[in-house]
C-alpha cells in the first residue's frame, strides 16, 4: 500500500485535495497552449483592439492561410526537419558506436578518453560558440545544412547514456556471438545494437527535441531566409517588437511549428515518459 | 568428435598468473571435467580452448589443427555458459539458428538440424518464444539445444547447472549424462561440484593454484588422491588427517604410529618411501567406524554429529588435538559430549611432508 493510498483511507479529502491541485496545475500547464491557439484563430485587427476577445466568436483560419500562402515557412519546417533528422541519427550511430567502442573494447587512453568526453558534458555551449563561428566561417559552413547538423552531433550525453547501456549487456552474449561464428561487427549489429533500443528510443527523442527546438546556433549560423529553421524563420517574421499589429498571425506560426513536436510527442509519449523517468535506461 | 591436445599452456591477467604449465591429452568422445575450486583458472583454460581468452604460451590442438590463433568461430566448439547466454531479442528458433546462419548453412537444413535438437531436448513448443518467457531450467535447454545444432567437434561446458535449483540440477545432470551418449563428440565440463564431475566425466581433471593435480577416472580421484588436496577436494565429508610416524610392518609394509601410541599398518612397502619425518594418515569418514571406548583403536570425544538419514556423520576429537571425521549408520546413537571408540575399516592413506600421497602396487 503506498503512502497516497493510506492517506486516501484515512481521509477521502485529502484525496480530493489532491486531485483539484493536480487539476490546477495542468491547467496551468496547458493554459499558454490553450491561449496561443485561441489567439491564432483570431483576426489580427480584432486582437488589436482587445485580445480577450480571444473567449468570444468569430473564429478564422485566416492567419494559417496566410502561412500557406508564404512558402518560407514551409521551407523552414522543411529546414527543420531535415537538421533535427540528420543530427539524430548522426547522433544515435556516433553515439553507439563510440559507446561500444568505451564499454567493449580495449585501447590505450581509453579512460583518459572517456574523461575527456565527460567532461565535454560541463562546456556550456555559450563559452564554445565564438570560436565556432569563426571555424564554421573559415569553413564556409555558414548557411549551409551540414553547418546546422555539425554542432549537434558532438553529443557526450548521448556518448555516456550509450557507454553505460553496452557496460550493462553480459559480455557473455558476444562471447556466445563469437563462438557462433559472428564476426565483431555481426556481433554488435545484431546482438547488441538490437539490444540498446530503449536507449536509443530515449536518446533519439531527446536529440530531436532538443535539435528541433534550438534558436541560438542556427540564429547565428543561417542568416539567409531560405536557410532558416522554423525557429529562427518564426522569430524573424515578428513585424514590430510588442507584436500589436499581427498577433494571430504570429501564433498561428508558433501552432506551425510545434505541430510536428506535437505529432512526435502523441506517437512517442509511452517513450518519452520512460525517457524521463529514467526507466528506460535500466 | 575430435582428440583434443594441450600442450604447455600458460597464461597470466598483468603480474597475476592464472595458469602454469598445463599440459592434458583428451581422447576423442571422452567426457572431461575440469574440478577446482574457485580461482584455480579451471573456467580460463575453458575459455583459452574456445578462443576467448588468448593464449601466451603453449599449444592448442583440436583434431589434426593447431586453433590457438584462430578465431572462436573457427575452432568447431561449441559452448554451454553458466548464465546461458542467450540472445534476449531473438525466438528461441533464432537463438538455435544463430550460428548456423553465420556458418551459412541453407535454410532448409538449418529449420531440418533445430528441430531435431528442439525434438530431443523437448523444447519444440517454445520455439517461437523469447527467452525472457521461459523458465531457467528452459532455458538451460536451449543454450545446450544452441550448442547441439552446431554439431561441433568439441562441447565446452561452463559450469552449466550451478544456477539450476537442486532439484533441477540433479534432473539436468540425468539429461547431460543422456545427451552424451546420443550426441558423439568430446566434451568438456568446467565445475566447482565433484558430484558432478563424479557423476558425468569419464575422468577428471583436478585443477588448483594454476596447476593441474591430477588426472583421473572418478574412482581413481577418489580412492587414489595425489596429494593432500585432491584428498581434501574430491569426496564429503573431506578426507580426516592424522600425524603419524613411520615403522617396519609385516611384510616390509610401512606401519603407521598415531600420536596416541595406536598402529595403523598400510599396504605401501617401506622401502619405496623417501626417508623423512612429517608424515600423515588420510581417512575417508567411511573408513573411520564408532566402537564403544577402549574398543577401537583410540578412543575420542564427539564434537558434532550430522544426521544425514540414511547415515550419520561424526565429527570427533582426539586426546592430541586432531580432527576426524566418522560414519555411522542413519540410526547412530552418537551424541555430543560422548567419549567413544574409533575402530579403522577401510582403505588408509599415506601422505609425505610435502603433501604428496604414496601408495602400494595395484592389486
Amino acid at each position: 500500500m503506498s503512502a497516497l493510498d493510506r492517506a486516501a483511507g484515512r481521509n477521502p479529502w485529502i484525496d480530493r485535495l489532491g486531485w483539484a491541485a493536480l487539476t490546477l496545475a495542468a491547467l496551468v500547464m496547458v493554459a499558454p497552449l490553450l491561449w496561443t491557439v485561441g489567439l491564432s484563430l483570431k483576426a489580427n485587427g480584432e486582437l488589436l483592439r482587445d485580445t480577450a476577445s480571444v473567449f468570444r466568436g468569430p473564429y478564422t483560419l485566416e492567419n494559417y492561410g496566410s502561412i500557406l500562402a508564404r512558402p518560407a515557412a514551409f521551407r523552414w519546417l522543411a529546414n527543420s526537419l531535415l537538421v533535427s533528422l540528420c543530427t539524430t541519427a548522426g547522433v544515435l550511430a556516433l553515439s553507439s558506436l563510440a559507446g561500444y567502442g568505451f564499454a567493449r573494447l580495449k585501447f590505450p587512453g581509453r579512460k583518459w578518453l572517456f574523461a575527456l568526453v565527460l567532461f565535454g558534458l560541463a562546456v556550456p555551449e555559450q563559452s564554445v560558440i565564438i570560436t565556432r563561428h569563426q571555424l564554421f566561417s573559415a569553413l564556409h559552413l555558414h548557411n549551409t545544412y551540414p553547418g546546422l547538423i555539425l554542432p549537434g552531433l558532438a553529443a557526450p550525453f548521448g556518448v555516456f547514456l550509450m557507454t553505460q547501456y553496452f557496460k550493462a549487456i553480459p559480455v557473455e552474449l558476444d562471447e556466445a556471438a563469437m563462438l557462433d561464428g559472428a564476426s565483431r561487427r555481426q556481433v554488435f549489429w545484431k546482438v547488441l545494437l538490437p539490444l540498446t533500443l530503449p536507449a536509443q528510443a530515449t536518446l533519439g527523442i531527446f536529440t530531436f527535441l532538443s535539435s528541433w527546438n534550438d534558436y541560438w546556433w542556427p540564429l547565428i549560423s543561417a542568416t539567409r531566409s531560405e536557410m532558416f529553421t522554423l525557429t529562427v524563420g518564426v522569430a524573424s517574421s515578428q513585424i514590430n517588437f510588442a507584436q500589436t499589429s499581427g498577433l494571430g498571425f504570429l501564433m498561428a506560426q508558433a501552432v506551425f511549428a510545434s505541430a510536428p513536436i506535437l505529432v512526435v510527442y502523441v506517437f512517442f509519449q509511452k517513450y518519452i515518459v520512460r525517457a524521463v523517468s529514467g526507466a528506460a535506461v535500466r | 568428435m575430435a582428440r583434443v591436445r594441450l600442450d604447455h599452456l600458460g597464461k597470466s591477467f598483468g603480474a597475476t598468473a592464472v595458469l602454469d604449465d598445463v599440459s592434458l591429452d583428451i581422447a576423442s568422445g571422452e567426457f572431461i571435467a575440469f574440478l577446482g575450486p574457485s580461482g584455480c583458472g579451471k573456467s580460463t583454460l575453458l575459455r583459452m580452448i574456445a578462443g576467448l581468452e588468448t593464449v601466451e604460451t603453449g599449444q592448442i590442438h583440436i583434431g589434426d589443427r593447431r586453433v590457438d590463433a584462430l578465431a572462436p568461430g573457427d575452432r568447431g566448439v561449441a559452448m554451454v555458459f553458466q548464465h546461458y547466454a542467450l540472445y534476449p531479442h531473438m525466438t528461441i528458433f533464432e537463438n538455435m539458428a544463430f550460428g548456423l546462419r553465420n556458418a551459412k548453412v541453407p535454410k532448409a537444413e538449418i529449420e531440418t538440424r533445430v528441430a531435431d535438437a528442439a525434438r530431443i531436448l523437448e523444447i519444440e513448443r517454445f520455439l517461437q518464444q523469447k527467452p525472457g518467457q521461459l523458465s531457467g531450467g528452459q532455458r538451460q535447454r536451449v543454450a545446450i539445444g544452441r550448442a547441439i545444432v552446431k554439431k561441433p567437434d568439441l562441447f565446452l561446458f561452463d559450469e552449466p547447472l550451478s544456477n539450476l535449483d537442486a532439484a533441477l540440477r540433479m534432473r539436468t545432470r540425468l539429461e547431460l549424462a543422456q545427451l552424451r551418449r546420443r550426441v558423439q563428440a568430446t566434451m568438456i565440463l568446467v565445475t566447482h561440484d565433484q558430484v558432478e564431475a563424479m557423476t558425468l566425466a569419464d575422468r577428471i581433471v583436478v585443477m588448483s593454484d594454476r596447476r593441474i593435480q591430477q588426472v583421473g577416472t572418478p574412482m581413481e580421484i577418489y580412492a587414489r588422491p595425489a596429494n593432500r588436496f585432491v584428498a581434501t577436494f574430491v569426496g564429503s565429508p573431506p578426507m580426516s588427517f592424522l600425524d603419524a610416524t613411520l615403522g617396519e610392518g609385516a611384510g616390509g609394509l610401512a606401519r603407521a604410529t598415531l600420536a596416541g601410541g595406536a598402529a595403523v599398518d598400510t599396504e605401501v612397502p617401506l622401502a619405496a618411501l623417501p626417508a623423512g619425518a612429517g608424515w600423515r594418515l588420510g581417512l575417508r569418514a567411511e573408513a573411520v567406524k564408532v566402537v564403544a571406548p577402549g574398543a577401537g583403536l583410540v578412543d575420542a570425544k564427539v564434537e558434532f554429529v550430522e544426521r544425514l538419514g540414511d547415515r550419520t556423520l561424526v565429527y570427533l576429537r582426539l586426546a592430541d588435538g586432531s580432527a576426524i571425521t566418522a560414519e555411522d549408520a542413519g540410526t547412530s546413537r552418537a551424541a555430543m559430549g560422548d567419549a567413544v571408540g574409533l575402530a579403522l575399516d577401510g582403505p588408509v592413506h599415506l601422505f609425505d611432508a610435502d603433501d604428496r600421497a604414496h601408495y602400494g602396487p595395484l592389486a
